[in-house]
């Protein structure tokens, strides 16, 4: 993968250092995508990996919505002009993510794949399970945000992991995946690496605190791997084109391997790396990399590239 | 020794069967219900698509010229979402350039959609778009279009009067029908510059009893004082040029307004003065024709949420207590615009806005 970290030496491995080149002003984009000729399986031949990138939307429209309902309330606590104007940015982007992908359902369930029992379970668990509680007001409901900022935090560093894989994965070019997908993958994925230091920067805005991090880190790892997993085999399932649906942990392995999804060592890897105390999103991937696509993207620019 | 290992296979076997009967128990159950056992919301927000990042492919099957200057099209796509009578979609040109029209066909019908295009030259404030309809779309050229979405609904009434203007005749055309089809009391008012330049005047029937044509190079301008006399129930929609809207709004009785669908030339206007009132914050604020009601409640509410500014993220979405809004996003569902307005670009269609801010 097209890794492309950048350290700067000489400075204390103690603190998130950010890389000043990487800083972009954000803007949400207007994106249109014509859904009507992409198949079921949209990488060829492929259910399963075809699945589990699909399993993106199930979770992000609701997911997204949540990241919005929660940083439109912590807007308020924030006292940096420019991160400030970040956020608001952020926000833009997430809402519009949340929509684009909320409009692949129609398609899938016209494909004979209805996806309305999973979603629902997802809008339960972001606006029942994460939602606001009737907490009282003072330390617990400003424990509960931070709570919730920080697991935002945690999972923007797989978001912004998923989009530096996806603006890389070749392989799914080579196999003829639906180009109409892979451009609202690769638009969402060039959106996430552009703004992926927003959320982990916020984090350090308010709290920073480093058992937070990787508490929250680990609730958002196994929520993410639990949710994943289900929605694969949820998909397989329900899917009515595939009889022997028997997803598991080594095709999901080998097809890492070849290059249509992410790999597991690099997945692997990325877990010390958000946990080590000099952590700071703007070290991986590539801010040029992401605005080069997004300048390209057929879907960003009304369908005109 | 011996009888600490014992002990210990023991624990272990143990441990292995509780392990294996857990794990076939869980599989069973899995299998049984791959979602269990997670509650799910009620009413589920997720994967129902406004739809509003889609677009849809369509061919051109059929053009033609209903009159001096005006072009038909007729547009056929698979899947293409139903629409009420009023609405209107994107046209995405081959340059790029995006265009509104209503439609003006059959609602009835499934896999096409039919709308109408005046050429607008560069003389009369048109900006190309028409005249690229008129010179790059043929049958055979595909076009890509988003929505259709309706800010000018067919209001329910027992009666109407419909007022058109020359080519803004296309949304009232199927008002017209939907009107005689529900069995309301109608008329509709056609004015053009001349007959020759009026599309459609076969199909509104100009020799109803109900429909009145008016040329201006044969009757003059329209007689709209019987507007003053208009029955308390009767809906007034009206689509035209800017003077003839301008006209019928001056018309209307006392404390009545007309429906009024604008051309997509006054959507990039500035539009009005009015007023916005914030319950909650107890301010009312003077809104100028040149700013956004964002920008100017923002100075007063600076913590008020936006992201886009350009109508479609909806992070600016304020819930409306009173006032008729000009819907100018690109996002909100007919639903939720009975309620609420994105105040990054939409505006007031009377005077005065009441917000929940």
């Amino acid at each position: 993968m097209g890794f492309t970290g950048q350290y700067i030496d000489g400075m204390s491995n103690t603190q998130p250092v950010p890389v000043a080149s990487e800083h972009i002003e954000l803007k949400a984009r207007k994106v249109s995508f014509d859904w009507e000729r992409t198949p079921l399986h949209w990488v060829p031949g492929d259910p399963f990996t075809t699945h589990t990138i699909n399993v993106l939307h199930l979770l992000l429209p609701a997911g997204e919505r949540w990241f919005v309902h929660v940083y439109k309330q912590v807007l308020p606590y924030i006292t940096d002009e420019r991160l400030r104007a970040d956020v608001i940015g952020f926000i833009g982007q997430e809402a519009v993510h949340s929509q684009a992908h909320d409009d692949v359902l129609p398609h899938l369930r016209k494909l004979g794949l209805d996806p309305t029992p999973y979603t629902a379970q997802v809008d339960w668990f972001f606006e029942k399970l994460l939602g606001d509680r009737t907490l009282p007001p003072g330390r617990p409901r400003r424990w509960w945000l931070m709570e919730r900022v920080a697991l935002i935090a945690a999972i923007e560093h797989y978001t912004a992991f998923l989009g530096n894989w996806v603006l890389n994965a070749e392989e799914l070019d080579r196999v003829g995946a639906d180009p109409v997908m892979l451009d609202l993958l690769r638009w969402h994925g060039a959106e996430e690496v552009e703004h992926r230091s927003v959320a982990f920067e916020l984090f350090l805005h308010l709290d920073g605190g480093y058992r937070r991090r990787a508490r929250t880190w680990a609730a958002a790892f196994s929520a993410l791997v639990f949710l994943w997993q289900r929605g694969v085999r949820f998909f397989m399932e329900n899917d009515p084109t595939v009889l022997d649906a028997r997803p598991s942990v080594a095709q999901f392995v080998r097809k890492g391997r070849e290059g249509v999804l992410p790999s597991t060592p690099d997945m692997l890897r990325s877990i010390p790396r958000y946990l080590s105390r000099s952590y700071h999103p703007s070290q991986e991937g590539c801010t040029a990399q992401a605005a080069a696509y997004l300048a390209s993207s057929p879907g960003a620019n009304g369908g005109r590239i | 020794m011996a009888r600490a290992r014992v002990q210990r296979l023991r624990t272990a076997v143990l441990v292995a069967g509780a392990v294996l009967l857990a794990k076939r128990a869980m599989r069973r159950r899995i299998d049984a219900s791959p979602l269990w056992p997670m509650p799910a919301l009620d009413e589920p927000v997720s994967g129902r698509g406004r739809s509003s990042t889609v677009t849809r492919r369509v061919l051109v099957t059929a053009r033609s010229e209903p009159a001096d200057g005006v072009v038909r099209l007729r547009l056929e796509g698979t899947g293409l979402p139903d629409w009420q009578p009023g609405a209107h979609i994107d046209l995405v040109l081959p340059s790029g350039t995006v265009r509104q029209y209503s439609l003006c066909g059959d609602p009835a019908e499934r896999d096409a959609y039919t709308i109408a295009t005046r050429l607008v030259g560069a003389g009369q404030g048109g900006r190309g778009g028409s005249r690229e309809v008129h010179e790059q779309v043929h049958v055979g050229t595909e076009l890509e279009i988003r929505g259709p979405r309706n800010r000018f609904p067919l209001a329910p009434a027992p009666s109407y009067v419909f007022v058109a203007g020359g080519i803004g005749i296309t949304p009232i055309l199927p008002m017209v029908r939907a009107a005689e089809a529900a069995g309301a009391d109608w008329r509709l008012l056609y004015c053009g510059r001349s007959r020759a330049s009026m599309p459609f005047l076969d199909e509104v029937g100009e020799t109803a009893e109900r429909v009145t044509v008016v040329a201006e190079d044969e009757d003059g301008r329209p007689d709209l004082s019987f507007l003053a006399g208009l029955p308390e129930a009767t809906e007034v929609h009206c689509c035209g040029p800017e003077g003839l809207m301008d006209a019928v709004g001056a018309a209307m009785p006392e404390g009545r307004v007309a429906r009024f669908e604008r051309f997509s030339a006054a959507l990039t206007a500035p539009g009005t003065a009015f007023e916005v009132e914030l319950r909650r914050t107890g301010r009312t604020l003077a809104v100028p024709a040149d700013r956004s009601v964002l920008s100017v409640v923002r100075e007063a509410v600076p913590g008020v949420l936006y992201s886009c500014r350009q109508g479609f993220c909806g992070t600016c979405r304020q819930r409306v207590l009173d006032g008729e809004v000009d819907h100018r996003d690109e996002l909100l569902t007919d639903a939720e615009r009975t309620d609420s307005m994105l105040i990054c670009v939409s505006r007031c269609a009377g005077e005065r806005l009441v917000l929940d801010l």
